[in-house]
């Protein structure tokens, strides 16, 4: 492997797989990868090739069987759950297929809340989520409920609860698979412009062939290893190619 | 800080209802389960609760006042020379078989008392003017709740072992456990006694100190002495408590009531449980992706202990109102409930460690916010 600076996110030789009764499938199977900051990676393949579960090691959700993870060069493999979910605190956005939302709260809560556990000062976390629901669009919707908000909007609610974190890893699992086409272009101009403009790792598992123009590195799975790593054109730096073994 | 358990709460009140609900009723039934039996129980106590007497004289190892036995009068001279004891009165016990009014008999137990306006027995219970009816020759006295199971009314004429009493009026707070209380002047009650080895001596003596605040030291000092043949002195309010333990525990009913109230424990808090845990799934989608941005399973915990202690607060509220209703009402139809302040606490304190309990046993549903379950 190749790797000049360090990357936001690096796998190294990872295996992975989920035992059913005596049936052991393997998931990962030996998978190296680098990701760097400020880029819109995107993962795609076809369902059951493992992309899911490669975003949920390298975002600390669940351990790796073998191998190494890290982080913002910070290793994952050592730390207990607590240290993890405090990494993820602290690092971390997820944006999910489902909203996820809780029906009791208005957006503003909804955006909010994170921020409290953050130790965030309440004017602060005001401030915060107040700007994260403005660069999503929402402004005039803050205090409406998921009941009263359109699933784009809910799914727009769903970045602002990440965004408003300020987090250096935003990781986002097929974001636009509940959307119509309006919608799921908005919400990924929205991903590409977080990685732009916060300089945010966004790193996206879809297999939305609609996304695939927006990625600033396409990385193609197949039954637990990556295929193909490919980047769209004229982007800036060439950057190393994270390989399957 | 946002206060997710608050407003889950409220916006989902009808998935928390049933939880309340179950709180709310297992609270109410302690309640008045306890005023229920603090009443019956309490009513046991009667003679001794409805008196101003200070101290008791009885015979020795008596375990509740019903079962009293005859004791020397003389034992009033040792009372009359210590000094602290202001006025000394006897009391006596006859067990009665009350014929008369189409009733078929009925067992009653007749209260021999001073019928002076000073008299201490049932001094809370009989206003003056009535205990004067009471020197009439056989007048008795009844509570008005027990006027239509001895099948007469005020003026009304039965018999009790034979003789015949005349119902000279009717008072409240006079039921007994187990029969019927009758009250009458010593005189009267001499003659109902038909039991020979009583002669005339009474049941016990009661007494009343100069400052009510030495009995248990006057009893003790009396306790002392010897030579008027057996006798035991207990303070008024240690007596009342013998008895009412006496009544719960040694017949059964005590340990009944300890398993209900065991069982409406139980099932309170497997209801509320199951309604509170129904709620955290309800919602696990959103405490695994809380969980996934960092969000501890610890502060998850907290969440749903806050939840729980809101419906206990809210069940509370709804069996304090309730209750106070129900108590009302039955104390308007002379249903015997009594309720204090320990017990009421008591009760507040279950009823919170049931919510709270039912918390604990809800949170075992957040094992499945897995945020890596949220990946498709």
């Amino acid at each position: 492997m190749n790797v000049s600076a360090t990357p936001a996110l690096e796998a190294r030789d990872v295996h992975k797989s989920f035992r059913a009764g005596r049936i052991v499938s393997t998931v990962l199977d030996g998978l190296s990868l680098s990701v760097d900051a400020g880029e819109l990676t995107l993962i795609c393949g076809p369902s059951g090739c493992g992309k899911s579960t490669l975003l949920s090691i390298l975002s600390g959700l669940q351990p790796a069987d073998a191998g190494q993870v890290s982080a913002l060069g910070q290793p994952l493999d050592g730390l207990d759950k607590r240290a993890l979910e405090r990494f993820r605190l602290l690092h971390t956005g997820f944006v999910f297929q489902g909203f996820n939302l809780f029906p009791a709260l208005t957006a503003y809560e909804q955006v909010a809340l994170p921020l409290g556990y953050l130790g965030l000062k309440r004017d602060t976390a005001r401030e915060r989520a107040e700007a994260a629901l403005i660069e999503v669009g929402l402004q005039s919707r803050m205090h409406l409920r998921p009941a009263e908000l359109s699933g784009g909007e809910k799914q727009r609610v769903a970045i602002a609860r990440a965004l408003a974190k300020e987090p250096a890893l935003l990781f986002a699992d097929e974001p636009t698979s509940s959307l119509d086409a309006a919608n799921g272009q908005m919400v990924i101009d929205m991903l590409h412009r977080i990685a732009r403009h916060h300089g945010t790792t966004v790193l996206c598992v879809s297999h939305d062939p609609r996304l695939i123009g927006h990625a600033d590195r396409l990385l193609t799975m197949e039954d637990g290893r990556i295929l193909e790593d490919r980047r769209t054109p004229p982007k800036v730096v060439a950057k190393p190619t994270g390989t399957s073994r | 800080m946002v206060s997710l358990a608050r407003k889950t709460l409220l916006y989902e009140w009808r998935r928390f209802l049933p939880a309340v609900l179950a709180v709310g009723f297992a609270g109410l039934l302690q309640l008045l389960q306890a005023a229920l039996v603090l009443g019956i129980f309490g009513g046991a106590a009667v003679y001794i609760t409805g008196s101003s007497a200070d101290l008791w004289v009885g015979y020795p190892g008596t375990q509740s006042v019903d079962q009293g036995r005859a004791i020397s009068p003389d034992v009033a001279s040792l009372l009359y020379m210590n000094p602290e004891v202001e006025r000394v009165e006897p009391f006596l016990w006859v067990d009665g078989d009350w014929r008369g009014g189409g009733t078929g008999g009925v067992s009653v137990f007749v209260s021999g008392i001073d019928p002076g306006p000073n008299g201490l027995m049932f001094a809370h219970a009989l206003a003056p003017n009535l205990r004067a009816r009471l020197r009439e020759p056989d007048a008795v006295i009844v509570d008005r709740a027990d006027l239509s199971k001895l099948g007469v009314g005020i003026g009304g004429s039965a018999s009790i072992n034979g003789h015949r009493v005349l119902v000279v009026g009717v008072a409240s707070g006079l039921r007994a456990l187990g029969g019927v209380n009758v009250v009458a002047s010593l005189d009267t009650a001499r003659r109902l006694d038909n039991d020979p080895s009583d002669a005339g001596r009474p049941t016990y003596l009661v007494a009343r100190l100069h400052d009510p605040a030495q009995a248990a030291k006057v009893a003790q000092t009396l306790n002392g002495n010897h030579g008027f043949g057996p006798y035991r002195v207990w303070t008024a309010q240690r007596f009342a408590r013998r008895t009412m333990l006496f009544w719960l525990f040694d017949t059964g009913a005590g340990a009944g009531v300890l398993f209900l109230a065991g069982i409406v424990f139980l099932v309170g808090a497997v209801i509320t449980s199951q309604a509170l845990a129904a709620a955290v799934v309800g919602s696990i989608r959103e405490y695994a992706t809380l969980n996934a941005l960092g969000v501890g399973v610890r502060a998850l915990r907290w969440v749903i202990l806050e939840e729980a202690l809101w419906v206990g607060a809210l069940g509370l509220g709804g069996a304090a109102l309730l209750g106070g209703v129900l108590i009302a009402l039955a104390r308007r139809e002379d249903v015997p409930v009594v309720l204090n302040a320990p017990v009421t606490l008591a009760c507040v304190i279950l009823v919170l460690a049931l919510a709270l309990v039912s918390g604990l046993g809800s949170m075992r549903s957040l094992r499945r916010a897995d945020p890596a379950t949220l990946l498709r």
